[in-house]
């Protein structure tokens, strides 16, 4: 019985300790952020706790999946995260979010149009917009014949002859899929076995004239020309069009995925205040457009005036005004049809 | 003689360096291609330090570094000090002492992810937050057996006619231990040490699953890293936690040796 309560006198005051900490960490003006690995500017950093006081502690993550797993689990109390926009649904309807009602914060006034009211936060209640960008694809205009491309997957899918084995595909079932579906209008989550089969189809018939299937280090597989064409991100693109300016970027008429990574407070962060100092302070212009400058992504805020000129020449970064109706904001798919692409992929792979 | 015997087999030397290729090839591409001047991981152009340079520069690996240096020098120092402890404890004979060696030697054999798993799910029901703390404490876990093996073996091997010597020239216990017993132990204690700095150093899984905030360690960086792709960047790191880990098992195996010659 003695013992009992020894241990238990212990453990509380071993906890106690720890509380204790916790709740000075509360005082604090600390802020925990879990991005992205290299998705943000560490030096902005520095500016952000020069105006505000508050120190950021940033971590690093591989994929919306480890983000999601560390949240799940409980005891990682990070104060802002990275979310895609495909996870926002699930994230809010598991309460794994807290409000944060980015409309009420004073920068809010700078967010682009088209990012205030997001079918996947209607409202914007539980997040703000960080960067965003597509899926289309990249060709180095030197080496095509006549020098341009017609903007549509076709030139992608169903090549010139003088391209084929000159070109790259994404590594990635949902990117492919995705084009593929756009390509021959269908949903890019495909829930019919026939809308399935068309898709294999064209993939099958594009695979013996690609040089490669891959994901990595697609800026260099253009800039160092291993390849003509490649589907490709915009950012990579612009990265690749800085070490070789004839690389250009194509935003396809019949549709182009298009991802939004944004700001959230998780529900369990433990200092929420600066988490909204630090949300409101990144839709500033000025700091908005530094993220982009160093990360080469558009972000949803106007800020276009701020961004480097070795940007914004770039229709892959400044993309014209015209092409807005071609964006196509990525679903997150059902069972079903994740099923049915997962049987493209393998048969595809196979 | 078993290996003269080995040796006239047909083929034995072949599958041997077969063997040895499989191990080494990986590391060594690896290694080559940290020097590669361009980017990609694939097409070799020129001899370069480049990637070294940014790994330098790169403020989040020069955080991720200190924190895997923290770790595993406390991480070391606590579980050195237990391991000594627990295999003083062990070396007398006592009731149940097979079953306390079992139990510290268990992390070697246990599935590294459901230790994992288990020591999150103590942190939470007991709502300790995630931080660099929690990583101590779990690096600090499966650190013991790696220090206390060496110990162990050292305790064995050791002449237990020195220590009734101290004794019979009246030294008491604490003196005999003081003077006879850590000195013959010194080696195998900083050879423990050694090992268990590497462990912690290396360790990917126990760090990734109580990690918290401020909490990234090197191996946990390079793995969120290499979503954005292979860079000569992750091979450089990669080769300098390499050679680092190298250097200090070589150097824990020459404690090792050392204290065995000399204690002979």
């Amino acid at each position: 019985m003695k013992l009992t309560n020894l241990r238990r006198t212990f453990a509380g005051l071993s906890l106690a300790c720890l509380f204790a900490t916790g709740a000075q960490a509360e005082e604090a003006k600390v802020l925990y952020f879990y991005n992205w690995t290299d998705y943000y500017p560490v030096e902005l950093l520095g500016k952000f706790e020069k105006e505000t006081g508050i120190k950021v502690t940033m971590d690093g993550y591989d994929s919306n999946e480890t983000l999601l797993a560390k949240l799940q689990a409980g005891g990682a109390s990070y104060d802002v995260i990275v979310p895609s926009h495909t996870i926002m649904q699930s994230l809010i309807k598991q309460n794994l979010l807290q409000e944060i009602d980015a409309p009420k914060m004073a920068n809010f006034q700078y967010v682009k149009p088209a990012f205030r009211d997001p079918s996947f936060d209607p409202g914007r209640k539980y997040s703000a917009p960080y960067l965003w960008g597509t899926t289309g694809f990249s060709y180095d205009s030197a080496r095509v014949p006549g020098g341009k491309l017609d903007d549509s997957w076709k030139e992608f899918f169903e090549p010139r002859p003088e391209l084929a084995g000159q070109i790259g595909a994404l590594d990635a079932p949902s990117f492919l899929i995705n084009a593929a579906a756009h390509y021959l209008d269908i949903d890019e989550c495909p829930e019919t076995p026939q809308e399935a089969k068309r898709i294999l189809e064209l993939l099958l018939k594009q695979k013996p004239i690609l040089k490669m299937y891959s994901s990595d280090n697609t800026v260099d597989r253009m800039a160092s020309g291993e390849v003509i064409m490649m589907q490709n991100w915009n950012g990579s693109t612009a990265r690749a069009t800085l070490q070789k300016s004839t690389i250009k970027y194509v935003y396809p008429r019949e549709g182009v995925a298009m991802f939004q990574d944004v700001f959230a407070v998780p529900a369990s962060a433990p200092h929420p205040e600066n988490a909204k100092v630090f949300i409101d302070w990144m839709m500033k212009p000025e700091n908005a457009a530094a993220v982009s400058n160093a990360i080469a992504y558009t972000n949803g805020i106007e800020s276009d005036a701020l961004i480097d000129k070795k940007w914004r020449v770039m229709d892959a970064i400044n993309m014209p005004p015209e092409y807005e109706s071609r964006l196509r904001l990525e679903k997150e798919c059902s069972n079903n049809s994740r099923e049915l692409q997962d049987r493209i992929w393998s048969k595809l792979k196979g | 003689m078993i290996a003269q015997h080995l040796k006239k087999l047909p083929l034995t030397r072949e599958t041997s360096l077969l063997v040895l290729a499989y191990l080494y090839l990986p590391i060594f591409v690896l290694i080559g291609y940290s020097f590669n001047a361009n980017r990609s991981a694939t097409v070799w152009t020129e001899f370069s330090f480049a990637w070294y340079e940014r790994i330098i520069n790169n403020p989040s690996i020069q955080v991720a570094a200190l924190n895997s240096l923290v770790v595993a020098s406390i991480a070391t120092v606590l579980s050195t000090s237990i391991a000594l402890l627990a295999a003083l404890a062990t070396s007398r004979p006592f009731y149940g002492r097979r079953m306390v060696e079992g139990s510290i030697n268990l992390p070697l054999l246990l599935p590294e992810i459901v230790i994992a798993v288990a020591t999150l799910l103590l942190f939470m029901s007991l709502g300790i937050k995630l931080g660099l703390v929690t990583v101590t404490i779990a690096h600090v876990g499966f650190c013991i057996p790696f220090a206390y093996l060496p110990i162990r073996a050292r305790l064995n091997d050791m002449d237990k006619r020195l220590l009734e010597a101290a004794g019979d020239l009246y030294a008491n216990p604490y003196q005999v231990f003081r003077r006879v017993t850590l000195p013959l132990l010194w080696p195998a204690v900083l050879s423990g040490a050694v090992l268990a700095f590497v462990v912690s150093l290396d360790d990917f899984i126990m760090t990734f699953f109580v990690a918290g905030p401020g909490s990234t360690t090197l191996p946990v960086y390079i793995f969120s890293a290499i979503r954005a792709g292979v860079t000569p960047e992750i091979n450089a790191i990669s080769t300098v936690m390499l050679v680092v880990s190298i250097v200090l098992v070589v150097l824990s195996y020459w404690l090792g040796q050392r204290g065995r010659s000399k204690a002979n």
